[in-house]
């Protein structure tokens, strides 16, 4: 906002060329900018903002979605301590989390290094690893249905043929967040894939050449040169990961419904299950808070260490 | 971008914030009615689809050929499993239909509501004929004392068998005298591991779909859910016991239960010939394929009482002033009247809502067209009790549903399965809506 300022002091060097103060304005770059911007700042701000605000408010009071809501202060907030539902579903929470993303991101990476050469129908692999990507999550949880079903799914069928027992998979209490997991991966895998493609496009050769050179062989090369320089990619993928493991519904919602025995219910579930089964909306937004909390010092730990890291490699 | 599990969350708190912002800007703000030169024009919303909508959409266009006065628009709901959270978010706006269709289970979210038109002074209009529909479908529009619904469908549960799997095993077909042990028995017997063959069925999602079926066991027994003051759970109980034992046994000792997760596969192998029994409702019958030879009988009893369970839906009026509310009501009459749904019922194969329904003329080209439902209308005086209209009922109902699942997956016995439960509905109950 410099343009509106005069400069301070002694006369402006070229005083009769100088536009009005108008239009000054009108043609400033920021102005233009924020006009551009305009229609989306006041669209998120509605619906994004808005409600966020909103289920803050929300938070402090014993709100049944339509009509007034009373307040409680902290009472939503201290329930949550006791909630032994509400315990379970951040400890189904964390565990799916901390194996959804590592898994996600090693195969990702192993998968993308596989498909970065020249080889006949490669354009095919590549299509074959991103269409899970752009299949809707309901087909692709319908699908693991009927895949995982323990009685005449087709993986039941491999299995016995190999002459291991039947598994329960969605039916098994310790199954059940496994094969959440196992569906989640395969939904997510080529996103990852497709990111780490992109990062080994920017790998210089000359690096590899020189490695090459210096007697590296490619399997060292590939873990001493491309990974440390691939860093940047993993920090991106690894936060956008967990943010998106810390809020999963959708697979949970189509498949198992939180069970069984509430071995599948994460937060997310857990915080639909008080909204809009039993109209709890105060405390689901309570929980919406704490999960909104968690995301953000759990992303601020990943950045903080991440960055350390890549600062090292370069 | 494939960030769909985060825009979920951010749409639920949206929605949360959403309502209640404009709950807070004035509940209770209408529309004016719309009026042009003495006709009413009111709107309907429901989520009927296929052969149902044809029947809806035709009833209305008679109705607005011969009544200038009160025209009715039809609007579909996009399905009534999200039907009451359209409903409240209309409210929330202030832009309410004058009649919706909406779920039993929704009643307690709606009763008592500003918006929602007290229909008990109405209904007792005699000409109404209230006590015409059954006993159970008055109680599911009724809370706390006042009537908030006129039954728009009802439906029970029933034994569907498959024929050819009765006679290849040679067991004799299901009586009405069958009890529970008749039943596990001949189940045992229609179950053959080897070609992953299954007496019976039954739903272990956990969630109400899971329970209701287990309230009609309950039932039978003798048991009830609630305290008669309905402060307190009464299921931990020796018929509740009962009830959850006869799960276990089947589904875990005897291994003759295939558990569905709640995807609705149990129809596909129901129609693949791989499961010979069912407890479902008429709206099975029409997704059962042609070459499939079933039959129909009702529930198997326990202590000789074959007690069934229902789900009736209502009809709900919103008050949208006066005039729309009159012409509301004055359409409504003439929809649930026994002749209009005896038509209706004709053309969908949905079952009577009025005892008197069953006497008309059209009653005898229904049973010949819908034979498979002849048992259902039969079994609507099975249904004693209906599901209490509270709002922690939903509560209790998950509470039920993830205890019976483990106890169907053997995870849980039954003694600890009804302990959790029920002390999970006395906290919810304790803690009111």
């Amino acid at each position: 906002m410099t343009t509106v300022t005069a400069p301070p002091g002694g006369a402006p060097l070229q005083p009769r060329t100088r536009p009005s103060l108008l239009r000054r304005v009108w043609w400033s770059d920021s102005l233009a900018g924020w006009a551009f911007i305009s229609p989306t700042v006041l669209l998120i701000g509605l619906f994004g903002l808005v409600p966020v605000v909103w289920a803050f408010v929300l938070s402090f009071q014993h709100n049944d979605l339509i009509s007034p809501g009373s307040w409680v202060g902290l009472q939503n907030y201290r329930k949550l301590l006791n909630d032994p539902q509400f315990t379970n579903s951040v400890r189904n929470t964390i565990v799916y989390t901390l194996i959804f993303v590592p898994v996600c991101v090693i195969g990702a990476l192993l998968v993308a290094a596989a498909l970065n050469r020249r080889i006949r129908g490669m354009a095919f692999y590549r299509v074959a690893v991103f269409i899970p990507v752009v299949t809707s999550t309901v087909a692709t949880a319908t699908m693991f249905g009927w895949l995982l079903d323990p009685d005449y799914g087709l993986v039941n069928v491999a299995l016995n043929k190999v002459g291991i027992a039947s598994q329960g998979f969605f039916r098994d209490p310790h199954e059940a967040l496994l094969s959440i997991v196992l569906m989640t991966v395969w939904g997510w895998l080529g996103f990852g894939v497709i990111i780490y493609m992109a990062a080994l496009q920017s790998v210089s050769a000359d690096l590899l050449e020189a490695a090459a050179m210096d007697g590296c062989t490619r399997w060292r090369a590939f873990w001493r040169v491309e990974v440390p320089l691939l860093a940047p990619a993993t920090l991106f993928l690894v936060i956008w990961l967990t943010i998106n493991a810390l809020q999963l519904f959708d697979e949970i919602f189509v498949t198992t419904k939180g069970g069984p025995v509430g071995s599948t219910t994460v937060v997310v579930y857990y915080l639909y299950m008080q909204a809009f089964q039993y109209f709890n909306g105060g405390y689901a937004s309570a929980i919406a808070y704490v999960l909104f909390l968690a995301i953000l010092v759990v992303t601020a730990i990943q950045l903080a260490v991440g960055r350390r890291f890549s600062h090292g490699q370069r | 971008m494939a960030s769909r599990p985060r825009f979920v969350a951010a749409l639920a708190v949206g929605v949360v914030a959403a309502l209640s912002l404009a709950a807070c800007t004035g509940s209770g703000s209408t529309p004016a009615a719309t009026q042009s030169g003495g006709v009413v024009n009111i709107t309907l919303s429901h989520g009927y689809t296929d052969v149902e909508a044809k029947a809806v959409t035709a009833q209305v266009a008679s109705w607005n050929a011969t009544h200038p006065d009160i025209q009715v628009k039809l609007v579909f709901n996009g399905g009534n499993d999200g039907a009451l959270q359209k409903t409240l978010a209309g409210m929330a706006a202030g832009s309410m239909p004058d009649i919706a269709y909406e779920y039993g289970s929704s009643m307690a979210a709606l009763a008592g509501r500003p918006q929602v038109v007290d229909l008990t002074a109405k209904v007792s209009d005699p000409s109404f004929k209230w006590d015409d529909f059954y006993s159970f479908e008055r109680d599911a529009a009724t809370s706390n004392g006042k009537v908030y619904g006129v039954p728009a469908l009802v439906d029970n549960l029933a034994l569907v068998y498959n024929k050819k799997l009765f006679d290849a095993a040679g067991v004799s077909y299901p009586t009405n005298s069958w009890t529970w042990d008749d039943f596990r028995a001949a189940a045992k017997k229609l179950t053959n591991a080897s070609v992953k063959q299954y007496g019976w069925a039954y739903v272990a999602d956990g969630s109400e779909d899971t329970t209701w079926r287990w309230l009609a066991m309950l039932w039978q027994e003798g048991g009830s859910l609630l305290s008669s003051d309905g402060t307190k759970s009464a299921f931990n109980s020796p018929a509740g016991l009962k009830a959850t034992q006869l799960l276990h046994d089947m589904a875990v000792t005897d291994k003759s239960v295939y558990l569905d997760q709640g995807n609705g596969n149990y129809l596909n192998l129901f129609n693949s010939g791989k499961i010979a029994m069912l407890w479902t409702g008429p709206w099975d019958l029409s997704s059962i394929n042609s070459d499939v030879n079933y039959g129909t009988q009702i529930l198997p009893a326990a202590a000789g009482v074959h007690s069934s369970i229902a789900g009736p839906d209502n009809w709900m009026v919103f008050n949208n002033g006066t005039a729309r509310e009159r012409a509301a009501w004055t359409f409504l009459t003439w929809l649930t009247s026994a002749q209009t749904h005896g038509t209706f019922t004709l053309a969908t194969g949905d079952l009577p809502t009025r005892a008197s329904e069953t006497k008309l003329d059209t009653y005898t080209s229904y049973l010949a067209k819908y034979p498979g439902d002849a048992v259902f209308v039969l079994n609507l005086s099975n249904v004693t009790t209906a599901r209490p209209n509270t709002k922690t009922y939903p509560q209790i109902s998950q509470a039920i549903g993830s205890q019976m699942q483990g106890v169907l997956i053997g995870q849980t016995s039954p003694q600890d399965a009804l302990n959790s439960a029920a002390q999970q509905a006395d906290s919810a109950l304790a803690a009111g809506p």
